[in-house]
């Protein structure tokens, strides 16, 4: 045992002695979260996807209005199935739908149902009142138009009449409140956290993949057999190499966490969880550094697949383009992005994060990358001992 | 038999190896006593390295057995390899790391720890005269001190055994020699050496016995004395020439009196019976054949003949 720590050991030294290691393993990656943070972190501000097709002016008007307020964050959409699914991924907090022919409706003095839709059991109580707000204010300004047209040539008792009576109707416009997707408790997600977990994954990655260029030059420089000379069994020679490989993902991610909720005050949610993420995920990512060092002889060409399995498991499992939105374009992509441990990974600490779970809610993320892990690390121990005793 | 107490360090027998097509090591099989060395030598390709590294318990041989310290050597074996100190071939340390970390590491394997281990590095620094190098990195290291290194790190924990394959290749004289005066004293001090060289003077001057192998077979085997004896009164000639050594060859080799021919850089090595009357007639034939003599040098009978006697090639390096 004590020579399976002597190999790990190793192995983390000599990756951090050197020099261009340290830049790619510890600072790009604070360096790519703060700019991701910078670039596309928005305000913590709500989002109101509003979807308002051939409303007219005075549904543009409307969507102005709300714009304005204060503390909303509005986005456009395009139909109201969008809106709903977005609302139900999180991704919005609100969706409202201004009914098409909201304009003409209104001026031919109709009632008019906006859709307010929002998750259950969500507090979207403020946000409905910024929303209430505009409305009651565009209905202000559409009852002294009706009163001005009515009154132009009115004496003023008949126009104050006439006034009291408009002010007494009812207002035209009511807003229907719907709940969809799952009840949950909405954490909002702050500027840095998105970058902060998909690139700690892309970069865990990354990173074992390219080092399993250490392994091979281990096995070319020959050290690897001199090894298998001295007393030690071929086993904790796999075991230390893995071990090698694994410290260097774990303290690279640990880096990541700590770097970034200390630096950009990244909330990682449910500690225990996170670290149990990045422990399997680490763990699997290890497994396929071995796998590689065992199966590929030449260390430059390791290093070119690396680089490219590493960044293209990372966009294909959401690291890039996030999964949310990838569920809403294309289902099938976002079904077939799970084959990557990247998806499991960026959704078990969404469930953290967005969703305040807890390690409890995320077993099923953390089944999958450790058996993911043990079916890779039994891969490429057997490959591994094959090439080192050949 | 391979028992503890009969003086052998180390026992392997009819050991065999191919690699697809290739026999590298066929029916292999040799001791060594306590502090005894004993040389392997054979020209390239022969199957040493395959052959120390079955021994070594780093290659699972196809048949045959190893047998080191009276137990036997496979390639899961653990207890046998603490005997054992393997110096391969090809340098085998990391580059990035110092020589007192290299060392240090290797140490940790063979079970060594805390003020035992560090002292030993210590010694064994100065032993291959790398103390005043001793925390810098190995890639800033010549060739030759890499060398020295990478024999270090076989000796560290005191090995009944110690194989080195090559150790030699590319050092320049001096610590040529004072690789070669370490290796003495090892043995000396009780330590069994198995040697593999293409240097014929260092057969010559280091090893009790010596085995020549040839196409993955041991063809002769013993002390200097005895396989010189082998070849009778035979002379080695050196014609040093240039032009057309090939013809040269040819045409020597139907003398009667030549046993063997070689042909080499810069002339010709040839085994000749009784070299003193049959001189004439070799520079005649040689110079016949459009070659330009320079010099010749007769020897008394050496390793080299042997060599070149029972392999029929000159060594080439
Ligand atoms: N791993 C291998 N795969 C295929 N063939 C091999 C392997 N190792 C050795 N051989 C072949 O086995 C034969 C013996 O090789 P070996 O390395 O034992 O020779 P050697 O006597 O050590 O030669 P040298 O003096 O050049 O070091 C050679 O023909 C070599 O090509
Ligand atoms: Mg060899």
């Amino acid at each position: 045992m004590k020579k399976v720590f002597v190999i790990g050991w190793n192995s983390l030294t000599r990756l951090v002695r050197e020099r261009s290691n340290v830049f790619f393993v510890f600072i790009l990656p604070m360096l790519l979260v703060l700019v991701l943070g910078a670039a596309f972190g928005g305000t913590n501000d709500p989002r109101v996807g509003i979807v308002s097709v051939d409303a007219g002016e005075l549904g543009d008007d409307l969507v102005g209005r709300i714009e304005a307020a204060q503390g909303v964050d509005v986005r456009a959409w395009d139909s109201r199935e969008d809106v709903i699914l977005a609302v139900e991924r999180g991704q919005l907090e609100v969706g409202l739908i201004i009914p098409e022919g909201f304009d003409e409706t209104l001026r031919a003095g109709e009632e008019v149902t906006i859709e307010f839709v929002a998750q259950p059991e969500q507090d979207a109580r403020a946000l409905r009142n910024t929303i209430e707000s505009a409305v009651t204010e565009q209905g202000a300004l559409l009852r002294a138009a009706a009163f001005a047209e009515e009154q132009v040539d009115a004496g003023f008792s008949d126009a104050l009449d006439s006034a009291t009576q408009l002010a007494e109707e009812s207002e035209r416009v009511t807003i229907e409140q719907d709940s969809v997707g799952e009840p949950f408790v909405f954490d909002q997600m702050g500027q840095f956290e998105l970058g902060a977990y998909s690139q700690l994954l892309l970069f865990v990655f990354l990173t074992s993949l390219t080092g399993s260029t250490a392994l091979i030059q281990s096995r070319q420089l020959g050290v690897s057999r001199r090894m298998v000379s001295t007393p030690t069994r071929i086993g904790q020679i796999l075991a230390g190499e893995g071990l090698g490989r694994f410290l260097v993902a774990m303290v690279q991610g640990i880096f990541i966490m700590a770097g970034t909720a200390i630096a950009f005050g990244v909330d990682w949610g449910d500690w225990p969880g996170a670290i149990a993420i990045l422990v399997v995920f680490a763990f699997g990512a290890a497994g396929v550094a071995m796998l590689m060092g065992a199966t590929f002889s030449n260390d430059q060409q390791a290093g070119g697949v690396g680089v490219l399995v590493g960044i293209g498991l990372a966009a294909l499992g959401g690291a890039m383009l996030p999964l949310s939105i990838m569920k809403i374009f294309s289902p099938t992509l976002w079904q077939v992005a799970h084959v990557s441990p990247h998806a499991w990974g960026i959704e078990a600490f969404e469930e953290l994060i967005l969703y305040d779970g807890t390690i409890l809610d995320i077993w099923l993320e953390l089944a999958v990358l450790g058996t993911f892990a043990i079916i890779v690390f039994a891969l490429a121990t057997w490959r591994l001992r094959i090439a080192i005793t050949r | 038999m391979g028992d503890a107490g009969d003086g052998l360090v180390m026992e392997c027998r009819d050991l065999h190896k191919a690699f697809g097509d290739i026999v590298a090591v066929d029916g292999v099989g040799f001791t060594i006593s306590d502090g005894e060395t004993y040389g392997l030598l054979g020209p390239n390709g022969a199957g040493k390295t395959t052959s120390i590294s079955m021994i070594c318990g780093l290659l699972e041989a196809d048949a045959g057995e190893v047998f080191v310290d009276g137990e036997r050597m496979t390639t899961r074996s653990v207890e046998p390899k603490r005997a054992v100190g393997y110096v391969p071939q090809d340098i085998a340390i990391y580059p990035d790391l110092t020589a007192r970390e290299n060392l240090t590491f290797f140490g940790r394997l063979y079970g060594m720890g805390g003020d035992g281990l560090k002292s030993r590095v210590s010694e064994v620094l100065e032993l291959i005269g790398l103390a005043e190098r001793a925390d810098d990195k190995a890639d800033d290291f010549s060739g030759g001190m890499k060398r020295r290194l990478n024999i270090g790190i076989g000796l560290l924990h005191k090995p009944h055994l110690l194989v080195l394959d090559e150790p030699t290749v590319g050092v320049d004289p001096q610590s040529r020699n004072a690789i070669l005066e370490s290796v003495e004293r090892l043995s000396i001090e009780g330590m069994g050496v198995l040697y593999t060289t293409h240097y014929m003077e260092e057969a010559e001057r280091l090893c009790d016995r010596v085995g020549i192998i040839d196409s993955g077979k041991i063809v002769a085997e013993g002390t200097r004395r005895e396989l010189v004896d082998l070849i009778g009164s035979q002379d080695r000639v050196r014609v040093v020439a240039s032009g057309d050594l090939k013809s040269a060859a040819e045409a020597v080799d139907g003398l009667p009196s030549v046993v063997e021919v070689g042909e080499r850089e810069g002339g010709l090595d040839l085994i000749v019976g009784g070299a003193a009357s049959n001189l004439t007639e070799i520079l005649q034939k040689t110079t016949g054949a459009g070659a330009v003599v320079t010099s010749v040098d007769v020897d008394e009978p050496d390793l080299e003949s042997v060599f070149l006697h029972l392999t029929g090639r000159a060594r080439r390096d």
